[in-house]
C-alpha cells in the first residue's frame, strides 16, 4: 500500500531486500566508501525518513532550500541534505555524472547511488542561510565548513536493510514500520517528543502537556480501560554523531523506555523509537527538519519547547515557535504543540508549568546541567524530579555501554560500536 | 564580599548523616525539591587550577555559575576532605595534594 509522507508526497522506499537481485545489481559497479554522516544519510534517505527526498540533493533543491527553505519543487525542506566529495576522490575513482557507483560502509555493500550532477555550492552561503551565522564555533556551521569542496547529487537505493546493534534493535523502525504500529495500537493522533537527553520529570511533563494537547477534543471514554488509548506520544530519540559531554545514545533510548515500563505513561499510549540523524543545532531551521521526519513517521503532532535543537545564544528561546508559526498550515505535514518549560514549586510541593503556576519567585527550573551534576556524583534525586527506576537504568547504560560514564567519553568515543552496520552480501 | 566559582557536591542520605556527624549539615543548600548540596567555595585562582588540572570539567558561567563535570572520584575526594577536615574550605589542601602526588593521591588516606 502507497503511503503519503511530508509535502502529500509518497513515503520513499528504495530498499532492495532481495540478497540475490542486490548481489546481480552491484556487480561491476565503482566502489566508493561513505563516511559515517553519508551512510547514516542514506538510511534516513532510502528509508523514507527524509520522504520525499530519493537521494542526495542537487544543486537546485540545494540552492531552493538555502534561499528559500524549501525544495526546487517547493515542498518546506530546510536543511541541506548532501554528499560531498573531493576533487581528488572524484579522479581517483574516475566519477562522472551518469555514473551509478556502489557506496560501502566498512568495506561491506551499503547503496547504489545515481550521480546524476557533481556540483559546488558556496559553504558560507550554506551557513549563513541556515544556521544564521557563518561563525564556526557553531556545530552546524563547522559542520558545513568540513565538507568537502564538491557534491553529489542523485538517488541512493540500500542493497541491504542496516544491521542494528542491541540495545538498539527494538528500537529501530521505519517510517513503514512505525505506522503499523500506530494501526495496530489504534491511535489517531500521535505526538512526538524530539530528545536527545534521559528524562526527568521536567521531560515527562512535557510530554503529558503535548498529549493531553495533540488528544484535544477526542473522546476519551474509552480511556477508562487499559489498552484502548485512541492517541499516544512517541518520543523519537535522534542517535547518531556524539560530542563528549553528551549523554550516551544507549542511556537516552533505554531510559525514555523506562517510563513506559515503570508506568509513568500507560502502556498503550507511550512508545520510544529512534531515528538515526547527527544534530545540526539549527535551532529554528532544525525544528523545521524534525516535523519533516516525524510527519514521514506517520504522526500527526510535534512538541516543540523552549530552545528546540539550540546551541549557545544563537537562537531566542522561541524562535522555533515563530519560525513554525509562520509557515502556511498546508506546508507543514503535523501541527505543532508549543509548550512552556515545567518546573518544581517548593510552595505547590510539585512540578508545575510556569505558565500556570503564581508562584514565580520561588520556581525551581530543571537546569540540564544541575541533572548532570547529579548524575555524574551517582546520587539518586528524589522521585519528584527524577524517577528511581530512570536513574537506575541510566547507571546500568553508564555500566554496560558508557564505560562507566552515562556521558560521552574520549573513550566512548574511540571505542563504542556503530549503533549500525552492513554485513557482507 | 568575593565573587566564589564553587564545586557542587550532591549528598545522598547515607552522606548527609555523615556531615551531621561532622557538624556540617547545617551549612548544606537545598535544591531542587529538596535535594541536598554542599557548595565547596573556589576563589578564582583555585578555579582556575582545578580546570588546568582537570581539563574535562568547565565553569558554567551561563546558567549555573558553578564548577561543573569534574570527575566523581574528584568530588568523593573532596567530600572525604571536608568531613574529616570539618570545613568547607578543602581546595588549597586539595590541590597540593594531588599536585604532589599525581594519581596516587585517589588511594592516599587523609591524615
Amino acid at each position: 500500500m502507497e503511503l503519503i509522507g511530508h509535502g502529500g508526497k509518497p513515503l520513499v522506499e528504495r530498499v532492495i531486500t532481495d540478497k540475490a537481485e542486490a548481489k546481480k545489481k552491484i556487480q561491476g559497479l565503482k566502489q566508493i566508501p561513505a563516511s559515517r554522516q553519508m551512510a547514516t544519510e542514506s538510511i534516513g534517505m532510502a528509508l523514507g525518513f527524509f520522504s520525499p527526498l530519493q537521494g542526495f540533493m542537487k544543486r537546485a533543491d540545494v540552492d531552493a532550500v538555502v534561499q528559500k527553505m524549501e525544495l526546487a519543487d517547493g515542498t518546506l525542506w530546510s536543511i541541506p541534505i548532501v554528499y560531498d566529495i573531493s576533487d581528488k576522490e572524484i579522479a581517483e575513482y574516475g566519477i562522472k555524472a551518469g555514473d551509478s557507483v556502489l557506496l560501502t560502509r566498512n568495506g561491506n555493500p551499503m547503496a547504489i547511488f545515481e550521480i546524476e550532477e557533481i556540483f559546488t555550492y558556496p559553504k558560507e552561503e550554506i551557513a549563513f542561510k541556515v544556521y544564521g551565522t557563518k561563525e564556526e564555533k557553531h556545530p552546524g556551521v563547522a559542520r558545513t565548513y568540513a565538507y568537502k569542496d564538491k557534491f553529489l547529487g542523485g538517488k541512493i537505493t540500500l542493497v541491504q536493510s542496516p544491521k542494528v546493534r542491541e540495545p538498539y534493535t527494538q528500537y529501530f523502525l521505519t517510517p513503514r514500520q512505525h505506522r503499523e504500529k500506530f494501526k495496530s495500537l489504534n491511535w489517531q493522533r500521535i505526538v512526538a517528543h524530539q530528545t536527545r537527553n534521559v528524562p526527568h520529570s521536567g521531560h515527562e511533563w512535557l510530554m503529558k502537556h503535548a498529549y493531553i494537547a495533540a488528544h484535544g477534543e477526542l473522546p476519551v471514554e474509552s480511556m477508562e480501560v487499559m489498552g484502548k488509548a485512541i492517541s499516544g506520544v512517541l518520543v523519537n530519540c535522534i542517535v547518531g554523531e556524539k560530542r563528549a559531554g553528551d549523554y550516551i545514545d544507549e542511556a537516552i533510548v533505554l531510559s525514555q523506555d523506562g517510563l513506559r515500563k515503570y508506568g509513568y505513561f500507560r502502556e498503550d499510549i507511550h512508545m520510544t523509537t529512534m531515528t538515526f540523524w547527527d544534530m545540526r543545532y539549527a535551532g529554528p531551521k532544525e525544528a523545521v527538519h524534525h516535523s519533516i521526519i516525524r510527519a514521514n513517521l506517520g504522526l500527526t503532532h510535534h512538541m516543540f519547547g523552549r530552545d528546540h535543537a539550540g546551541v549557545g545564544t544563537y537562537y531566542d528561546s522561541y524562535e522555533a515557535h515563530r519560525l513554525l508559526m509562520s509557515i502556511p498550515k498546508e506546508k507543514l505535514f503535523v501541527t505543532p504543540i508549543f509548550v512552556l518549560e515545567w518546573a518544581y514549586c517548593p510552595h505547590c510541593g510539585e512540578v508545575t508549568c510556569i505558565g500556570l503556576c503564581g508562584h514565580w519567585k520561588e520556581l525551581q527550573k530543571f537546569s540540564g546541567t544541575k541533572i548532570r551534576s547529579i548524575l555524574l556524583d551517582e546520587v539518586k534525586p528524589t522521585r519528584l524530579i527524577f524517577r528511581p527506576e530512570v536513574f537506575d537504568i541510566v547507571m546500568d547504560a553508564a555500566k554496560k555501554y558508557g564505560f562507566g560514564s552515562p556521558f560521552v567519553t574520549p573513550e566512548y568515543l574511540a571505542k563504542a560500536a556503530p549503533a549500525f552496520s552492513f554485513e557482507p552480501l | 564580599m568575593a565573587e566564589t566559582f564553587p564545586i557542587n557536591i550532591w549528598i545522598n542520605e547515607e552522606r548527609f548523616k555523615a556531615l551531621q556527624d561532622a557538624g556540617l549539615a547545617n551549612m548544606l543548600k537545598e535544591e531542587l525539591a529538596g535535594m541536598k548540596v554542599m557548595i565547596v567555595p573556589c576563589t578564582e585562582p583555585q578555579r582556575d587550577k582545578i580546570l588546568k588540572l582537570f581539563p574535562m570539567a568547565k565553569y558554567d558561567a551561563a546558567t549555573t555559575k558553578s564548577i561543573e563535570l569534574l570527575p566523581k572520584y574528584v568530588k568523593d575526594k573532596l567530600y572525604n576532605m571536608a568531613v574529616k577536615r570539618k570545613t568547607l574550605n578543602v581546595m588549597d589542601e586539595f590541590t597540593k595534594g594531588f599536585e604532589q602526588a599525581g594519581d596516587a593521591f585517589w588511594n592516599q588516606d587523609i591524615a
